[in-house]
């Protein structure tokens, strides 16, 4: 038989789902963490996991042309291509029509159910032959496959079956068969109690895939178990055609004197990666109101898709600083600076935060040369002219080519299979390299205009074969030099050479080692072989990714279950992990050895030391200490606000204050504004800005936190928004706002938020007039005066509100008045607070 | 672009993985130049390198080197920043360009204040030194030194810290690069304090997380001798400060002391700021582990990409990339939080032809499950599969001859792993005496690693690297490389298996003798005499646009190309016997018959022919398979009409 090609193939899959299907059986599923938990579930729904996974495994390897189709036997109904032209092959339905799957094909198998009367395995089985063959009417070469699951407890027909196993044959079908608790002597599993009709079934299927060419029978469990075994995908190299050359070969002059191979390359080894993940979320509903009807019981997970925007901060003075505090903002060059300097600042453009979106074709390419900007169109300068092949450029001795420097994949070089005269003139070359004991130092090309690539040729003087292998070498940019100490040579500050020293290995300890790696030697570790002789151990050729088939394995499983709580994902298969500890034996034999180094070389882990106070941190320092300072003061007015407070606010407020986490138990604070104000902002920001530094530039990012401290509804990132958002509980979200303001404008370079946060004043403003939160407003103004203009405060931003006018001052009485609502505030009052 | 940043990577994007990066932030690096500009130092000379009177003293190298250093810098970390300071001048700040923050100690002149790197400033250094060039009084002038004494180095080293505390980002790593020939500033009276008060503000400036680089110029009149000042005052940047019991008797590691001609080379070597990969513990068995940090001495260093920029009329600014996730039904951003993972859903429903698309496309653009339910997996559990468990470490599995390491046996390029003394104490004992006892029995190691959280597992071939020494300064260090080994799922099967060999003796002998003649007898591959072509004159085209300067091509250099000439001149004449002799071997009439395939026409054809059919303009007469076979013969491609193999024929011959 030919060497089967991949793809091309119809898989039909043949369903039991007569009411026997539906018996309910418990399965022991084993987590990733060796526990084991029972999953009950029906028969049918074991078998529908392998007709899954078959599935899954094309959606993976995403081929138009793996395709498969889906006939129900057992079916209340009848629809299929022999019943509609000849009748009879009553209950079997074909569900899914031959097409490539995708997800919504696993979804609607998972909708199966069984039903209530029986259908005929061997009717199905024509059914499916039939429809299959339909289907590849015009593609005549495809492979053919037919997978039938069925617990067997079913009727079946069984005259004429060879007919159809003749017929079967003569189209290369490949069949399965897989049993629900059909006996198996490898798993091992004899099932107890196992019905007439099922034991008569199970030999009728023996005798039908025995007697056709290709095909198998098998209890589910074990084709469960073989489905998740880790498997090679062996990709055939393409041989690309180059040529070797050594000395100058265009020259017509030189070239009788040059060498010039037809070879071909081929990869060696080439790094295999783990499939990437799709990335999904769990739809919210409020998202979407418009959502007609709103099925509550479906969780709907919608796959995401990548989208890149670009934006430029027109204010590059601040967005340099970005990752550093303050003074990270290095100095500007005073002298003639180039016109296209990124950095160049530009004092009229001193503008709070502002970066737009920017069209992509709106952009253009250059590269950074430190600060300077080098336009360049094309995106890149004009390239190296080469020309595609590899050249040799020396030869020097094996002994001396030092491994760790092979840097990339490895390529073969053949000679050209077609021509024997260059086979035997690269056999020729490979010999000599061989006997000079050399290896060559070449330069790859790999298409005209291509960069060069250094490396090294090692001949391989093959049984059968001679050829070349190619190994990336570095060029003198890829190499760093960094300095270590010597481990053996240390001198002391007198210029001497110590001989003793907690450093140096003593010759006890060295003996402690030679003993460590004597002991625990690969080389006769490995299985026996045929003779008896053990070799060594760990072999690269089976040794699986495990990173690869560990994905692939958590991919198939999410795909088939539809809840990872109850159904987890299994242990990895053992083959995945046999190299990760070294072999029993060797341990328990070189446990001596491995005893005596921990006594002589006593390493001990070093306890992590604490971390040196940053100095950064005494801004907050300053922060807390300042805010116990006013909390501190306080208490002689609260008594009065809290008076106000009780006239003025709504009892919505009150609630919605209560409900905020302070920890501070001991004063009333539900209703002291001005606590409230001091206070609250302290407990938050211990909780959000942890770290030494806070970073207000990346508040920029819409992809991040919007840092809401726990209990607010209003966050540190997008403040004003969250404050539109929550205008319904109109108490808490002022509450909030202010409580946010006076945090942000406290911060470390709160002048580059500083119109946003006006911005934020104004329309807490207006709410507090039209929402009747006047008092809040008040006392959040006045403690933000006295912050703003206390020692560590931010005089600046006091400035700006001043000059913001009457629009940001005190609410007076008078103004409360138009609004129809209430302030202890004078008009005088108000305007005196503001200067 | 940075492209040493390649050499950090961060990687946030968990998919992306298994590419060799590191978790490393990538930190800005910040040198300050700390230059000595005593009467020594300018004491003119007569240059080796120029045969006519050229003179040049110290200071003009040292500057230099600052230079070129800048010039490289600017092009591997853009955002990095240099600065230039010298002591032992008696030049004044001008008060009209002050920009330093604080008053500096006296004697010492801030010449170039801490500042990112660009062409501008860059440029004015090149300026200095082509004027002092022209005029050896230049640099005199431009610094006079100070006479008669020096400047305490505790002042010096104070300098720096408030230079570097003024100028340099908190998070950069910060390095002074001190250059002095002098190895005893306070030979008089006062020597006790003096040395006291340098230790003290050095100890100082350690603390701020500053590194001192001492580059001590060695001469014949006037050898430098570490230990009359500068072993009691440097201090060890391995053991702490308050590592006093350890008795402190270790010189730091990176001192150099070389002639002045090497400064260069010494500080390009140290050009990049060491920085570990990973540090992680090594488990030579179960309860015996050490601790190890892990380097990139190998990396493929690529140019830099380019970025996009935005014209905003005055200057350029660089546009930053935002990427969202976004459900796109409904046109909402999604919180990376929120984020779950599971398998593709396969091709796009609507490609079906079964007539049932509503449906079909309804279930298909998102997966529904019973509510509460979860088929996906969470950022944690997706780790999880990648690392199988696996906390980051190097576990040993054991010991495998070192004839075991198979060439093929390679897929990306090693790491570097050195000992910590600093997570595990007998961390350097414990690896040295295994390193000895590796190479003593011709061993390698087998291991089990996983650099970081996210990372992969990997097995590894420990090879050791005995330390050696050699005159030109560099030494390979004590060590050992960690050679990723390939998995299974790696490995290509080899797609020929059979070959006509050579079996006449007198052709392979003659390939012998040629070989002999190319062979470097003592040589190994050198990265150094190749430095990447392609990078190199990218580099330089960026240097000129960055100048705005005109780039001249013809002047480039392609160091990596074959020594064509030296190849003729050594084997030509044995190249040309050998292929006498191959084409007389039986081989040559030998007809490989692809299977299937009908007898075919002659189609082989002289190249000479050809060469002179495309002299004539004649090579149209030749046929199809004629021509195929001449561009298959040069690995060109053979698809197209005849036309296009015709055009591609004399495309070929015309560029050769």
């Amino acid at each position: 038989m030919p060497a089967e090609r991949a793809g091309y193939t119809v898989f039909m899959f043949l369903i039991d789902v007569s009411p026997s299907m539906g018996g309910i059986r418990t399965v022991e599923v084993e987590t990733s963490t060796g526990q084991t938990q029972t999953v009950e579930m029906t028969h049918l729904e074991f078998g529908l996991q392998f007709v899954k996974l078959k599935i899954q495994e094309m959606i993976f390897n995403g081929r138009k042309t793996d395709r498969c189709g889906v006939i129900v036997f057992g079916s209340e109904d009848t629809r299929n291509v022999v019943n509609d032209e000849n009748g009879a092959y009553e209950n079997v339905t074909e569900y899914i029509p031959i097409a490539q799957p995708n997800a919504a094909t696993i979804a609607k198998i998972d909708a199966l159910a069984p039903s209530t009367v029986f259908g005929d395995p061997i009717d199905a089985l024509i059914v499916g032959v039939e429809t299959q063959s339909k289907y590849l009417v015009s593609k005549k070469s495809w492979t053919r496959r037919i997978t039938l699951i069925t617990d067997g407890e079913s009727p079946i027909e069984v005259e004429d079956w060879e007919l159809t196993v003749t017929k079967m044959d003569l189209l290369q079908i490949h069949l399965t068969v897989i049993g629900i608790d059909f006996d198996d002597e490898e798993l091992p599993y004899m099932e107890p109690n196992k019905s007439n009709i099922k034991r008569t079934n199970e030999e009728f299927f023996k005798k039908l895939t025995s007697s056709m060419a290709s095909a198998t029978l098998g209890t589910c469990e074990h084709a469960l178990q073989q489905a998740v075994r880790p498997d090679i995908k062996t990709v055939r190299s393409t041989l690309m055609a180059t040529t070797l050359r050594l000395g100058n070969t265009a020259d017509d002059g030189r070239s009788a004197e040059a060498l010039e191979f037809s070879v071909k390359m081929s990869k060696c080894t080439s790094v295999a990666r783990p499939k990437g993940w799709t990335k999904y979320t769990l739809r919210a509903y409020e998202t979407s109101p418009d959502e007609m009807v709103v099925d509550s019981d479906e969780s709907i997970y919608a796959p995401l898709k990548l989208r890149s925007e670009y934006y430029v901060d027109r204010n590059a003075a601040n967005k340099n600083g970005e990752d550093e505090d303050g003074d990270a903002d290095i100095k500007k060059e005073d002298d003639d600076v180039l016109l296209l300097d990124g950095i160049s600042e530009d004092p009229k453009r001193k503008k709070i935060d502002t970066s737009e979106k920017i069209e992509k074709e709106e952009l253009v390419r250059g590269f950074k040369y430190g600060t300077t900007y080098a336009p360049c169109p094309d995106g890149q300068f004009p390239k190296l002219t080469t020309h595609k092949g590899i050249d040799i450029c020396g030869f020097f001795p094996r002994a001396n080519f030092r491994r760790e420097l092979s840097m990339g994949e490895i390529q073969y070089i053949w000679a050209d299979p077609s021509s024997a005269q260059q086979q035997v003139a690269l056999s020729s070359f490979v010999q000599a390299m061989e006997k000079k004991k050399v290896l060559a130092i070449a330069r790859w090309v790999s298409r005209d205009g291509m960069d060069p690539k250094m490396g090294v040729l090692l001949p391989v003087a093959g049984d059968n074969v001679h050829y070349l292998l190619w190994g990336q070498m570095p060029f003198a940019d890829d190499v760093r030099k960094y300095t270590f100490a010597s481990l053996d040579t240390l001198i002391n500050k007198k210029g001497e050479i110590l001989t003793e020293h907690p450093y140096l290995p003593t010759s006890k300890q060295l003996d402690a080692m030679d003993d460590f790696v004597d002991s625990m030697d690969l080389m006769h570790a490995g299985p026996k072989d045929d003779n008896g002789y053990c070799g060594p151990w760990f072999e690269t050729s089976l040794s699986y990714n495990p990173a690869i088939h560990r994905v692939k394995q958590a991919m198939f499983h999410c795909a088939i279950v539809n809840d990872i709580a109850t159904h987890p994902l299994p242990p990895p298969h053992p083959e995945l992990t046999q190299y990760f500890e070294p072999p029993e034996k060797l341990v328990k034999k070189a446990q001596a050895a491995i005893d005596a180094c921990k006594l002589v070389f006593n390493a001990k882990e070093v306890p992590k030391r604490v971390a040196r106070a940053k100095k950064d941190g005494h801004v907050h320092a300053h922060d807390d200490d300042d805010m116990l300072l006013l909390d501190r003061k306080r208490p002689a007015g609260a008594t009065s606000y809290r008076a106000d407070v009780g006239e003025a606010g709504p009892s919505e407020n009150k609630d919605m204050m209560a409900e905020v986490p302070v920890d501070d138990s001991e004063t009333e604070d539900d209703d002291d504004e001005e606590d409230l104000l001091s206070k609250k902002p302290s407990a938050p920001s211990s909780n959000s800005n942890k770290g030494p530094l806070p970073t207000p530039a990346r508040s920029i990012s819409p992809a991040m936190d919007p840092g809401r401290a726990p209990g607010r509804i209003v966050g540190n990132t997008y403040p004003l928004k969250d404050f539109q958002k929550n205008t319904a509980q109109v108490g808490k979200a002022v509450e909030d706002l202010a409580a946010v303001i006076a945090e942000v404008v406290m911060k470390p370079f709160a002048s580059r938020r500083k119109q946003e946060m006006l911005e934020c004043m104004v329309a807490l403003r207006d709410t507090c007039l039209r929402e009747n939160e006047i008092e809040t407003w008040n006392s959040f103004i006045i403690g933000l005066k006295k912050k703003c203009i206390s020692k560590v405060g931010n005089p600046e931003f006091w400035k700006a509100i001043q000059k913001f006018g009457r629009d940001l001052s005190l609410i007076s009485a008078q103004e409360a008045e138009r609004q129809g609502v209430e302030s202890a505030v004078t008009e005088n009052e108000a305007g005196e607070v503001s200067h | 672009m940075a492209p040493y940043d390649d050499w950090n990577k961060i990687d946030d994007e968990d998919d992306d993985e298994l590419q060799d990066l590191s978790i490393f932030e990538s930190k800005r690096d910040v040198i300050l130049f700390c230059i000595d500009c005593s009467e020594s130092m300018l004491k003119l000379y007569d240059d080796p390198k120029y045969e006519e009177s050229v003179q040049t003293c110290h200071l003009y190298y040292a500057l230099d080197a600052a230079m070129q250093l800048q010039k490289k810098k600017i092009i591997v970390g853009p955002n990095d920043a240099v600065g230039i300071i010298l002591f032992n001048t008696t030049r004044q700040p001008d008060s009209s360009t002050k920009t330093q923050g604080s008053e500096i100690k006296r004697g010492t002149y801030l010449y170039q204040p801490i500042g990112p790197l660009c062409a501008s400033t860059t440029r004015e250094l090149v300026q200095l030194l082509d004027a002092s060039f022209e005029d050896q009084g230049e640099l005199r002038k431009e610094f006079p030194p100070l006479t008669g004494k020096s400047v305490p180095m505790g002042d010096v080293f104070t300098s720096c810290n408030w230079v570097l505390r003024d100028g340099a980002p908190k998070t950069a790593t910060k390095r002074v690069f001190l250059i002095t020939d002098e190895d005893n500033p306070h030979a008089g009276a006062g020597y006790r304090q003096l040395t006291t008060s340098a230790r003290t503000t050095l100890i100082d400036l350690t603390q701020a997380g500053v590194t001192v680089e001492p580059f001590f110029i060695n001469t014949e009149e006037k050898p430098f001798d570490i230990t009359k000042f500068y072993s009691s005052v440097l201090v060890s940047d391995d053991l702490e400060d308050d590592n006093e019991q350890d008795d402190g008797s270790i010189l730091p590691e990176s001192i150099s002391i070389s002639r002045i001609e090497d400064l260069l080379s010494q500080m390009r070597i140290r050009e990049v700021p060491k920085r570990s990969l990973f540090s992680i513990p090594f488990h030579l068995a179960n309860g015996f582990t050490i601790g190890i940090k892990g380097y990139g001495l190998i990396t493929e260093q690529k140019k830099g990409s380019y970025k996009y920029f935005v014209d905003l009329g005055d200057r350029m600014e660089v546009a930053t990339v935002r990427t969202t996730y976004v459900d796109e039904d409904r046109q909402a951003e999604v919180d990376k939080t929120k984020i779950v993972y599971g398998a593709d859903l396969g091709t796009s429903a609507t490609a079906d032809d079964d007539g049932n698309v509503e449906e079909s496309s309804q279930n298909f653009s998102a997966r529904g499950v019973k509510a509460g339910h979860r088929p996906f997996y969470t950022a944690e559990e997706i780790r999880s599969f990648r690392t199988l468990g696996l906390e980051p470490g190097i576990k040993l599995l054991g010991f495998k001859d070192l004839s075991e390491l198979e060439f093929e046996d390679n897929i990306k390029h090693s790491h570097f792993i050195y000992p910590d003394e600093m997570s595990y104490s007998g961390s350097k004992r414990t690896f040295s005496a295994l390193l000895k006892s590796m190479i003593k029995k011709k061993k390698i190691g087998l291991a089990l690693v996983l650099t970081r959280r996210n990372a992969t597992p990997m097995f590894c071939a420990l090879l050791p690297q005995e330390e050696t020494h050699d005159d030109s300064g560099w030494n390979d260090p004590a060590g050992i490389h960690l050679i990723p080994l390939p998995f299974a799922d790696d490995m290509r099967a080899a797609p020929v298996d059979m070959a006509f060999k050579a079996t006449d003796e007198d052709i392979n002998a003659i390939a012998c003798e040629w070989i002999g003649k190319l062979a470097i007898k003592n040589g190994s591959y050198p990265p150094d005499t190749y430095p990447n072509p392609a990078l190199a004159l990218h580099n330089e085209q960026l240097q000129a646009s960055a100048f705005r300067e005109e780039y001249d091509r013809s002047t480039f250099k392609d160091l990596t190309e074959p020594p064509v000439e030296a190849i003729h001149k050594r084997a030509g004449q044995l190249m040309k016997e050998w292929k006498r002799l191959l084409a007389n071997d039986p081989s040559a009439s030998i007809v490989i018959a692809t299977t299937g395939s009908k007898r075919k026409a002659d189609v082989s054809v002289d190249e000479a022919e050809i060469k002179s059919k495309h002299i004539n303009g004649t090579l149209a007469k030749l046929r199809v398979d004629q021509l195929k076979e001449f561009l298959k013969s040069k690995g060109q491609s053979t698809l197209g009409k005849k036309d296009e193999l015709l055009e591609r024929v004399s495309g070929w011959l015309s560029t050769r």
